[in-house]
């Protein structure tokens, strides 16, 4: 317990210490869903800006007045809304994969990383994370696909009975194992990159193999910190959600707009604080072993150079 | 000689009257029962053409069902009847039945089926079929397909006697039937271990205008049939919780582990049951002008928590209906929380309804409220006042809509009366102009319920429009009137079949105002109404001033207002224009051409313009172009641009969460 909580403060306080890099991406995010929602913005404004009857959007959420905006012909087609949107959450998960070995190297660092230096990290392990993103893909496709498949026969099989609530329920397990699962496999592929970043490891299985190692022998450790990181999301989640609703008035555009962007920038914040958790655990058990063989090295060689 | 004579003349009489006696049978003895034991009320209430004994025993564990049913008939139609159909609804619940081919046509609410599964099966299978009198017929039954030519439907089947039964006569039917009850596709059969019985036995045809009304089971009809009075029995096994139309006579335990539960119906026709080993009851009682009527709430287990939510909401809908329409007569009501997940929710009975809700329910969402409100609604425009479901659907269903919306805001405000969650509302009227926007123009309201578009013009036009151009007519000839209006419909057409005229004149007859040019095209066409504020303009009167400076209260303004009827549907209207000094001018408009002009020449500019200020028509197909203002209001657009934003972020977080 003392443990993970070491890890998650020793992760707080590199992610603390390295606000910038939250900072830049939270602003990359909310950039690219800006982009994304200029075509609902364009749709809605044809139809909004000069109609009274816009006011039951404004003055609360009509929700009829909504899904009747949505179905006017002149608003197009939803998915000609939703489209963009989803590009550029796509673009925001490339740029994330494109800049995470230069925050990774950051979170390793013991002073502030220059620029250049940031790059070139970024530059080297494009191709890298990029596989590790395809091994990820894999290995997290099949495990989410299989426990998928299996609570959803679970719950088909509990909506057999009488008992309303157990299919919800079963779902609701399902949902939470489904996320430990996935957060184990997060942790390990979050420790295997920091491997192929920290350690400059071009071939990238190796990495995967020894972040699966590590994870499979400090499970319950950093599971726990990942887990403690991710409740602090939600329930930041939900206390954006709440303070949305019990302070800002419907009528309030930048009131929603301060509340949604806080509660955007701290959720933000847990994910790097996850990492920056990944990399606290790293430096301190995974690169140790590496120092203490290389000592030996050449202790061991000197005998034969001569 | 006398006696002679006289006896020739006996003989001469016998041998006229011989064949004519031949031709028409001779009456049955017991006409039909005037019991009053179901209602408040000393003397029956409806004219009663049958009468239903029947003795039913349910088989769990195969959903099925052995019964026998004695049918008296009386002959009311003023002529010798010889043929008579019979509804046999169950049928419809097999593959080529029309039901089901008009379901997969459909393919929106229906079964959408992409491989057939038998527990889908449903059948209604005359055993034996005799008439009284007359003898065996189970032979000679014949399938008739009255409404398209399926030969594979199976849903009306019809008898011919060889002796007609005379005008006022009395026939008796005895049949004996088979039910296989479906997994729960529409309104009726089982689930899990509850079932619902609707439309479960063989049921006489309605003679309406002349004929017989007894049209196949179509995807998007329900039912018609005679007022009445109904005994039935039904023996389940003992562990079942067992509801019904009507009251409950009688509840006897069998040695074989089942029991016997009797109902008793007056004045109803049709008759619906449920059992469930589940059900939890919650008694209550509502005080109506014509005496107590008893509440009989069936819920699930997980929502015993929202037995109280049904009960009040069923008791503030009698209350208002009572008040409003005219009374609930009957002394019971049964409120059935069917088994979750199973397709007989919010389904009308006599004296028997479904609801609908889910052990997860915040009380802003009003879903349940909405169900149990509309149904009961029911036993008002179908229970009583019993038009054809399929003729004349939007007499109900619509009517019923209507009506709905007019208890639901009522009691729950006119925005909030569908839901009010979290900062979320929707109000009854909004919701029925979204189900009616998309399909305006495909149907008329008034118009065979099988021959609409699909399912959902038919939702479209029965429901939302129907509501909407009542509601629209209510501002037109005044609250009050149309009030007294339903009223009076209500007192003078409950236990009759009325019809389409019956209900315009009377809204005529009572607001004393000629409507026709209305019901023409809202409830006889396909007209679709749109208004629109086309376009507006201020401009100064010396806009050809060099240095002119334009100051607010000073400078005089040439306005021009366009206002255009986009749709065919010509209806005369109000229009609002505000000037920038808080002028406000009205302008009444006939409608009658495609467009008018408004000029002024004011010391201020138009700031908007609005058709229909006081929101008394609710069916415009859209309301968005009802107004313009001069200078943009963007808060809705950013408000709503905020949210997407909002959403948009968390998406991509979401995936860089997971995925990197």
């Amino acid at each position: 317990m003392n443990e993970n909580r070491n890890l998650v403060s020793a992760g707080a306080e590199i992610a603390s210490g390295n606000k910038r890099y939250v900072v830049w991406f939270f602003l990359l995010n909310l950039m690219f869903a800006h982009f994304g929602a200029t075509a609902f913005n364009d749709q809605a404004r044809g139809i909004l800006d000069h109609s009274l009857y816009a006011d039951k959007l404004l003055h609360g959420f009509d929700a009829a007045v909504f899904l009747e905006l949505l179905a006017r012909p002149e608003f197009g087609t939803l998915p000609s809304a939703i489209h963009p949107a989803m590009m550029f959450a796509v673009v925001f998960f490339l740029v994330s994969l494109l800049f995470m070995p230069g925050v990774l190297l950051g979170y390793a660092s013991d002073h502030r990383l220059p620029r250049d230096e940031f790059y070139r990290t970024c530059g080297r392990n494009v191709w890298r994370f990029l596989r590790l993103f395809l091994f990820f893909t894999i290995i997290a496709g099949i495990v989410a696909g299989i426990l998928f498949g299996f609570f959803n026969a679970l719950a088909t099989a509990a909506d057999k009975t009488s008992y309303e609530r157990l299919p919800f329920f079963m779902q609701f397990v399902g949902a939470v194992i489904i996320f430990l699962v996935l957060t184990v496999i997060r942790v390990w592929f979050d420790l295997a990159q920091a491997d192929v970043v920290l350690r400059d490891r071009p071939a990238v299985h190796k990495s995967v193999a020894a972040g699966f190692r590590k994870t499979r022998r400090n499970l319950g450790r950093l599971l726990g910190s990942y887990v403690v990181i991710a409740i602090v999301a939600l329930a930041v989640l939900v206390a954006g959600i709440l303070l949305w609703h019990a302070i800002v008035p419907p009528s309030s555009v930048l009131g929603a707009f301060i509340v949604g962007q806080a509660t955007l920038l701290l959720l933000l914040a847990t994910r790097f604080w996850q990492r920056a958790t990944a990399v606290a655990f790293y430096v301190k058990e995974m690169a140790r072993p590496l120092v203490d063989e290389a000592q030996p090295v050449p202790a061991f060689v000197a005998p034969v150079v001569p | 000689m006398a006696v002679r004579l006289s006896l020739v003349v006996w003989l001469l009489a016998v041998s006229l009257a011989v064949p004519a006696l031949a031709q028409t049978a001779s009456p049955v003895s017991p006409a039909i029962s005037a019991t009053t034991s179901a209602i408040n009320s000393a003397t029956p209430l409806s004219v009663r053409v049958v009468a239903y004994d029947m003795d039913a025993k349910y088989n769990a564990k195969a959903h099925s069902l052995d019964a026998s049913e004695t049918l008296t008939y009386h002959n009311l139609t003023g002529q010798a009847l010889d043929t008579f159909p019979f509804h046999l609804y169950l049928n419809a619940f097999q593959p080529t039945s029309t039901w089901i081919r008009e379901g997969e046509r459909e393919g929106t609410r229906g079964p959408g089926f992409e491989k057939w599964d038998n527990k889908s099966y449903g059948a209604e299978e005359i055993r034996s079929f005799e008439v009284v009198g007359q003898g065996d017929f189970t032979s000679q039954l014949q399938y008739i397909q009255p409404d398209d030519d399926n030969k594979d439907d199976r849903t009306v089947v019809q008898v011919h006697l060889p002796k007609p039964i005379p005008p006022d006569g009395y026939v008796q039917f005895k049949i004996k039937f088979h039910d296989q009850f479906p997994e729960t596709l529409a309104r009726t059969g089982w689930n899990r271990d509850f079932v619902l019985g609707g439309q479960w036995f063989p049921k006489v045809g309605v003679w309406w205008h002349g004929a017989w009304n007894c049209h196949q089971f179509h995807f998007d009809t329900e039912f018609f049939a005679d007022f009445g009075v109904y005994d039935v029995k039904l023996t389940v096994p003992q562990y079942e919780v067992v509801g019904a139309s009507g009251i409950e006579v009688s509840s006897v335990n069998n040695p074989d582990g089942t029991k016997t539960v009797a109902f008793h119906g007056d004045d109803i026709h049709d008759f619906a049951w449920t059992a469930s080993p589940h059900y939890l009851i919650y008694n209550d009682t509502f005080q109506g002008s014509m005496g107590p009527v008893k509440l009989r709430i069936m819920m699930q287990p997980a929502h015993w928590n929202q037995a109280e939510r049904h009960a009040r909401i069923t008791k503030e809908t009698m209350d208002h209906f009572d008040r409003w329409y005219g009374p609930y007569p009957y002394k019971t009501l049964t409120i059935v929380d069917p088994d979750p997940g199973s397709e007989a929710y919010g389904m009308e009975y006599p004296t028997f309804i479904t609801s609908g809700t889910s052990w997860f329910m915040p009380k802003g969402l009003l879903l349940p409220e909405l169900i149990v409100e509309h149904e009961f609604g029911h036993q008002y425009w179908y229970g009583m006042v019993a038009t054809s479901e399929f003729e004349d659907a939007w007499m109900d269903e619509g009517i019923n809509q209507y009506t709905e919306a007019k208890v639901m805001d009522s009691i729950f405000g006119p925005s909030t009366s569908n839901a009010n969650l979290w900062g979320v509302t929707a109000g009854e009227s909004d919701v029925d102009r979204l189900g009616y926007e998309g399909v305006a123009d495909l149907d008329p309201i008034a118009k065979n319920g099988w021959q609409y578009a699909d399912s959902d013009s038919y939702g479209g036009a029965t429901y939302n429009k129907t509501a909407l151009v009542l509601l629209t007519l209510e501002n037109l000839i005044g609250e009050d009137a149309m009030r007294q209006a339903m009223h009076t419909y209500f007192l003078r057409y409950r236990f009759t079949h009325p019809t389409k005229e019956d209900f315009l004149k009377t809204i005529e007859e009572v607001s004393g105002k000629d409507l026709g040019w209305y019901f023409n095209q809202a409830i006889y066409g396909t007209q679709v109404l749109d208004y629109e504020v086309l376009k507006i303009s201020s401009v100064p009167v010396d806009w050809y001033e060099e240095n002119l400076n334009e100051t607010k209260g000073e400078t005089e303004y040439i306005s021009n207002v366009w206002i255009h009827r986009k749709g065919e549907f010509v209806m005369p209207v109000e229009v609002e224009i505000k000037f920038d000094n808080r002028e406000k001018v009205r302008e009444h408009w006939d409608g009658q051409d495609r467009w008018v002009r408004y000029a002024y020449q004011k010391r201020a500019r138009i700031e908007s313009v609005e058709v229909d200020p006081d929101h008394k028509i609710y069916f415009d197909r859209n309301t968005f172009n009802n107004s313009q203002t001069a200078e943009a209001n963007r808060g809705p657009a950013r408000k709503l641009t905020n949210y997407w934003t909002c959403i948009g972020q968390f998406v991509a977080q979401f995936l860089a969460w997971w995925l990197v």
